[in-house]
């Protein structure tokens, strides 16, 4: 694989399967229980609490473990739900043609038009904040582009040699779906998947950063949203330990797909390896 | 280079609508000139079917929670609840809500504030200037950095300069502007205490004029510049990466052969081409700028339209909270169809 030559995607990868360790094994690595109280209130970075602990003494270690898991799961599954709608809109919008394509693309058009963060600020804040409503709907929000490059992409595929071949031997549309359009449409969608799972993380973290998140689970934009809440918190050293580090925890996260982004790029886009 | 980076920008930002890809893929050229207005019109209708529908059809029933007693969101007021219960309409047909609904829309009804116990619409003529202020300030600071330090780097590719600007922007780009905010008020307004840390004017004081405009000037520095940086990057990535195509080019080749000066050159023939996708870039900006708004205002307490998101999501002002949304989106709507235009105009292979 191509992407194992680009060290930047190598660190990227690091990035990303460190997040994922983390939020498969919180449970086993997480010190503490990240929602009891497990010291005193705004400990300082100890032996016993590597990262110390916030306003009510819960150890933050534990809650920037158990933050990846939030991230991880809703970006996992909005990333799955718009990849699916969005290739099963492209692909049969291309194949399909006519009506149907205008207007599946027309709906797209209306819907790329939407602004993402303040929809979803409004139906999260209408329907309730729970985790599975924020990971349908941000994967709602995403599947339009996607449709739009993936039918791009199986427009292009239709014409060529092999799928016309495959047609004129009468290979029906469920066939050629299966067999020639999804392998060939594989790198794309991969490289798709990070950029999406990139801004996924990205808008949980700042939803949850606004309060919409579910109050009684642990999330890294939660976590920012309750500590510049406090009163007073940029005037205790607090803030080195409870806001820094989970910021960085988001702009680490971010910054691995952002990577392995980049070295998929190749890819995604063969123009590109050219170098510019 | 340039369309990755572009399409990127607009995938971070929180919007879509006219990247360089995306403009390709839409062909504009090639459609009759009504299709344009028409989409956005449908465009309009579908946000305030939006508007209308999503609280009415949301699962939980959020709006009735608010006079159901015994619910989080209940509302104690008795007068209020009434005023509420009127303004949704929900005793009658969808269809009749509908009409209440737009009637009033179009007379500049928004409905009341839960929290505040005024007319929306006031609440909002109130906070949209701020708003505006920050966002035109910090649109017209970023692109002018961004557009400025692109065309530095570009035109020297490769160097040290470039490369510190290159990855100064990029690692800029992963951080969430919420924290990067809070890093700035942390560093400037805490330790270094230059700037206040915390709203838009220093409220209850009477001051003159000029001194009244340093005030607010003074309040808003750190979020303009927090927001600039934002967008600037985007800019300078458009801009380095247009300024890197054009190196290699015939009329450049051309320019040079003629004796033109190492200014002219960078400026009127590479920075010219160049600026075409910054210009789209921008448009993009203002719908960014709607999604970075909210956080910036957010973490600063500056006292705009963003603020007053954050207040109703937490007081469950849904009337406020709508409201709210329908102004910024519009704003949005408007600023990619003005893009669609002017992109036409700049663009002269574009024909409508």
């Amino acid at each position: 694989m191509s992407v194992l030559r680009s060290p930047l995607a190598l660190v990227g990868a690091g990035l990303v399967a460190a997040l994922v360790v983390a939020a498969v094994l919180a449970p086993v690595i997480a010190p503490y229980d990240p929602g009891a109280a497990s010291g005193t209130s705004y400990a300082p970075p100890s032996l016993e609490h590597p990262v110390g602990t916030n306003n009510l003494g819960q150890d933050m270690l534990s809650r920037l473990i158990w933050g990846a898991r939030a991230s991880v799961s809703v970006a996992l599954g909005a990333t799955l739900l718009a990849l699916t709608i969005g290739v099963v809109v492209g692909v049969g919008a291309a194949l399909v043609g006519g009506l149907v394509d205008t207007l599946a693309m027309r709906v797209v058009d209306v819907l790329l038009a939407l602004p993402r963060l303040p929809l979803l600020v409004v139906v999260a804040a209408l329907a309730g904040a729970g985790r599975l409503t924020v990971t349908v709907v941000i994967g709602l929000i995403f599947w339009p582009p996607m449709a739009r490059i993936v039918r791009s992409r199986a427009l292009s595929l239709r014409r060529r040699g092999f799928v016309e071949c495959a047609r004129g031997f009468g290979a029906g549309l469920p066939y050629l779906i299966r067999r020639h359009l999804l392998p060939a449409l594989g790198p794309v969608i991969v490289a798709l998947f990070i950029s999406v799972a990139s801004n996924a993380v990205l808008l949980e973290a700042s939803l949850a950063f606004l309060g919409l998140a579910d109050p009684t689970g642990v999330s890294w934009g939660l976590d920012i949203n309750r500590a510049l809440a406090e009163p007073g918190i940029y005037f205790t050293s607090a803030w080195l330990w409870w806001v820094l580090p989970t910021g960085f925890a988001i702009t680490l996260a971010i910054l691995g797909f952002t990577l392995l982004g980049v070295g998929l790029e190749p890819v995604l886009n063969p123009r590109w390896e050219r170098g510019s | 280079m340039a369309m990755r980076l572009g399409s990127n920008a607009a995938d971070r930002s929180g919007s879509i609508a006219t990247t360089g890809a995306d403009a390709q893929l839409r062909r504009p050229g090639r459609q009759p000139a009504w299709t344009l207005p028409a989409a956005y019109v449908v465009t309009v209708l579908a946000l305030v079917a939006l508007n209308f529908l999503l609280p009415r059809l949301m699962p939980g029933d959020p709006i009735s929670a608010l006079y159901t007693e015994g619910t989080a969101s209940y509302v104690q007021d008795g007068g209020q609840r009434e005023a509420l219960r009127a303004y949704y309409g929900l005793d009658e047909p969808l269809g009749a809500q509908f009409v209440a609904y737009a009637t009033g829309l179009v007379q500049g009804d928004l409905g009341t504030s839960i929290r505040y116990q005024v007319p929306v619409s006031e609440l909002i003529a109130e906070r949209l200037p701020r708003s505006l202020l920050l966002m035109g300030t910090a649109l017209v600071l970023g692109t002018g950095l961004g557009v400025l330090a692109g065309a530095a780097a570009g035109w020297r590719r490769g160097r040290r300069l470039d490369r510190g600007l290159l990855v100064g922007f990029i690692s800029l780009r992963n951080f969430p502007v919420f924290f990067l905010g809070s890093i700035a008020l942390y560093v400037f307004a805490v330790k270094l205490g230059c700037f206040p840390l915390s709203g838009s004017s220093t409220p209850f004081v009477s001051l003159e004029p000029l001194a009244r405009a340093g005030d607010v000037a003074w309040h808003l520095a750190l979020p303009a510049g927090v927001l600039a940086t934002e967008f600037a990057t985007g800019q300078f990535l458009l801009m380095r990466a247009g300024m890197v195509s054009e190196l290699g080019s015939d009329h450049l080749l051309g320019g040079r052969a003629k004796g033109l000066g190492d200014r002219v050159l960078k400026y009127r023939y590479a920075g010219r081409n160049a600026l075409l996708p910054v210009a789209s870039l921008m448009a993009i900006h203002v719908s960014a700028m709607v999604t970075l708004t909210i956080l910036v205002e957010t973490v600063f307490r500056y006292e705009g339209l963003g603020r007053l998101v954050f207040d109703a999501i937490r007081f469950r002002d849904y009337p406020t909270l709508q409201g709210c949304f329908l102004v910024l989106t519009l704003m949005v709507v408007t600023a990619n169809f003005l893009a669609d235009l002017a992109y036409r105009r700049l663009d002269p292979r574009v024909t409508t």
